[in-house]
């Protein structure tokens, strides 16, 4: 044991110099370094594209040398943004979940783009006429550009062909109301679980996705889209939302009660035993590889409106770098978010193009064309709407999926619900409210 | 009566042992099944089987890169530590000084704290000492550890002084002292100790992820949650399988080597 002890001594020894000589090489180069921190939140081939387009970036420009790196889930990057921030590193560039972004607005992280779009001679309000307009509250806050939209999503109905026909639905009309979806669905179950006629994903982030969704279909707001102090969890609107997912769970019981996972959707969906799903439109390139039998996809059901929150995420700027590596970092923004490269991720991830002119180019027309499902899920954007952002994003968001998640296992009434989820989420947002909407001013 | 007791005993530890081994079993299968299987949670699925995942797995990350940076930060970690605890271990156990049970509580105080506390205290360090994405950096926080002090204390104190005062009459000074005579005397405390750093800094995640950006000072566990999916699509749990398989292998094949030896280490250590 203390001949092995040695050996390792001697490596580690050894090692750490050379490593350190590695990290320093590595800022003695000339051209300005920058970086990009990214998650991969579909799948691990993203990180090999990512890794490519950011070659192609550098060969194409001498004087920038970007490295992208990879930083797991959306919540990790989240996590290793601030920490990197408040350690004095800051990253150039950040691909932010987009409902996070009002946060680092609110801190004080990130700056706005606004200097250095009038640089290149636009108006911010021109820039962003660039992307889809139900973009724009997530990142345009308080009047500036802090996010610059990049891998978009909205949910999407996805339906098995042979279920419809076999529960005596046409595949060509796929519900349209809350009315027409909860028949369709009766139709489609089978005693003994052997086919649910819809579920989807019930775990957190999903099921505030998905909660909020319902509520602006039924004409609600669910929260104040310009001011992060405010939820409207006690509303009628979100009475109604979750009394939808009670009557699916455990009235008209077509749906598994409990939580899923997206996991369970798909397999469900793949081997034939779930009639509807509604997954993100992120899911289309997982779906159309593994989903052996017909499928087809379409708009979310609608109750007073049609309504499809955005997810996805942002390029931001976090604060504290030098006015070169920012410089530079526009640069790489500006090339990832030109309508050829953003088409080329589009095709590639499953996710909508932010950017409109994207889908003018040969290659998008031709993509769009082939494959009819992605089309349904542009199409749909012309419905979409702001995603959950406020103060303490993901705490305000849990108040409510906590009592989602109880209504899945039976376990609450909606009004109930609505009310203890309000109480939670007014408790969080307290501190932020008394600094803003309460302050005494005198 | 006492054979009644003994297979309780028996049985007890057979359920813990299989409920440990289910997500082994199930990773194993898994790994074996190409594409998305719908009846991917079975442990006992009828087939096709083949090793594409691996191959998929292998291709996708830089597998030989992220041993190599594992295997240093471990290792750097552990020779560090090695060092520092006996030493310090030593000092506890037999000098005697002013305020020493004082800054022995101090030491062992730091085992309360939880980790993700200290992220941005500790990237602040690393930053000012320029130590900042590089593995030094990733190691840094890890040379001192109040667990193997208070461990190698605990062995130092068991053995007889007899052995250091005959040591010391043939002329011996501290430093031969800890080598020669207590070092060879607290191994299995050493070993055990090693055992438990290397398994907690292989199977690390979040400090790894904070203190490092390049790719090229990545270690495993972030290399593997790339294969991970995350919020949005379903994952192919296959090549995720084969991906946990590369990570766990060199822990779970050098364990069942010195299985032995690992489990005599820690019934002498005394840690269970």
């Amino acid at each position: 044991m203390t001949e092995i002890t040695r050996r390792t001594a001697l490596g580690a020894a050894l090692a750490i110099p050379a490593a350190a000589a590695m990290a320093r090489t590595a800022f003695a180069a000339d051209p300005v370094e920058i970086d990009l921190f990214f998650p991969v939140p579909v799948q691990g081939k993203l990180a090999d594209k990512m890794k490519e387009l950011i070659d192609r970036f550098n060969g194409q420009h001498t004087d920038i040398k970007a490295t992208a790196v990879y930083t797991g889930s959306y919540d990790d990057t989240n996590l290793k943004t601030r920490a990197a921030i408040k350690a004095g590193k800051p990253p150039a560039a950040v691909i932010m979940s987009a409902n996070f972004v009002r946060e680092y607005v609110i801190n004080g992280d990130v700056d706005p783009f606004d200097p250095i779009i009038e640089k290149d001679g636009k108006t911010p309000a021109a820039f962003f006429d660039n992307f889809w307009p139900a973009l724009k509250p997530n990142a345009v806050i308080d009047g500036k550009v802090y996010g610059i939209p990049y891998q978009n999503s909205t949910p999407l109905m996805y339906y098995a062909v042979d279920a419809f026909k076999d529960a005596g639905l046409d595949p060509e009309k796929p519900p349209e109301t809350w009315a027409d979806w909860v028949e369709a669905a009766k139709k489609l179950t089978k005693p003994g679980g052997d086919r649910w006629g819809i579920n989807f994903p019930g775990t957190y982030d999903y099921c505030g996705w998905l909660t909020s969704a319902f509520v602006m279909q039924n004409g609600g707001q669910y929260y104040n889209h310009d001011y992060g102090g405010e939820v409207y969890y006690n509303a009628p609107s979100t009475l109604g939302a979750l009394t939808l997912v009670d009557t699916l769970v455990n009235k008209a019981k077509v749906m598994p009660p409990g939580v899923s996972d997206a996991n369970a959707c798909t397999s469900a969906f793949f081997a034939g035993r779930l009639g509807m799903m509604l997954l993100s439109t992120g899911s289309l390139s997982f779906v159309r590889d593994n989903m052996k039998a017909p499928y087809k996809v379409a708009f979310l059901p609608k109750s007073v409106r049609n309504a499809a929150p955005i997810g996805g995420a942002s390029l931001i700027l976090p604060k504290g770098n030098t006015p070169e590596r920012q410089a530079a970092a526009w640069t790489l923004i500006s090339w990832l978010i030109s309508p050829e490269i953003a088409g080329e991720w589009s095709r590639f991830t499953g996710y909508f193009a932010p950017r409109k002119a994207a889908y003018d180019l040969p290659d998008m027309q031709k993509f769009l064309a082939d494959h009819p499902d992605a089309k349904i899920a542009l199409d749909q954007l012309k419905f979409a709407v702001p995603w959950f952002d406020t103060f303490n994003t993901v705490a305000v968001r849990k108040a409510m999926e906590d009592q989602v998640q109880a209504i899945f296992s039976g376990k609450i009434a909606p009004a109930d619900a609505c009310a203890a989820a309000q109480k939670a989420a007014d408790e969080l947002l307290r501190p932020y409210v008394e600094q803003t909407a309460l302050k005494v001013v005198g | 009566m006492r054979a009644d007791g003994r297979l309780w005993a028996l049985i007890a530890a057979s359920a813990t042992a299989l409920m440990w081994a289910v997500p082994f079993a199930w990773m194993a299968v898994a790994s074996l099944r190409p594409g998305v299987p719908p009846d991917i949670a079975s442990l006992t699925p009828s087939g096709p089987f083949g090793l594409s995942n691996f191959a998929e797995a292998w291709t996708s990350g830089s597998f030989p890169l992220w041993y190599l940076n594992t295997l240093l930060m471990c290792g750097g970690i552990l020779a560090v530590q090695l060092v520092t605890i006996s030493m310090a271990g030593y000092a506890f156990a037999r000098l005697d000084f002013p305020g020493r049970d004082l800054v022995f509580a101090l030491f062992l105080l730091q085992l309360l704290l939880i980790p993700p506390l200290l992220i941005v205290p500790n990237l602040a360090t690393l930053v000012s000492l320029h130590l900042y994405d590089t593995l030094p950096g990733i190691m840094a926080p890890y040379f001192a550890s109040a667990f193997g002090v208070f461990l190698m204390r605990q062995n130092f104190r068991a053995i007889p002084k007899d052995f250091e005062e005959a040591a010391m009459l043939d002329g011996a000074g501290v430093p031969v002292l800890i080598r020669h005579v207590l070092l060879p005397l607290a191994r299995p405390g050493l070993v055990a100790f090693a055992i438990v750093s290397v398994t907690a800094h292989w199977n690390e995640f979040l400090w790894p992820l904070m203190a490092v950006s390049s790719p090229k000072n990545q270690v495993l566990t972030v290399g593997l949650a790339s294969f991970t999916s995350g919020a949005e699509a379903g994952s192919a749990w296959g090549v995720v399988a084969a991906g946990t398989f590369f990570v766990a292998a060199p822990l779970l094949i050098l364990f069942l080597v010195f299985q032995r030896r690992f489990i005599s280490s820690f019934v002498y250590s005394g840690i269970k």
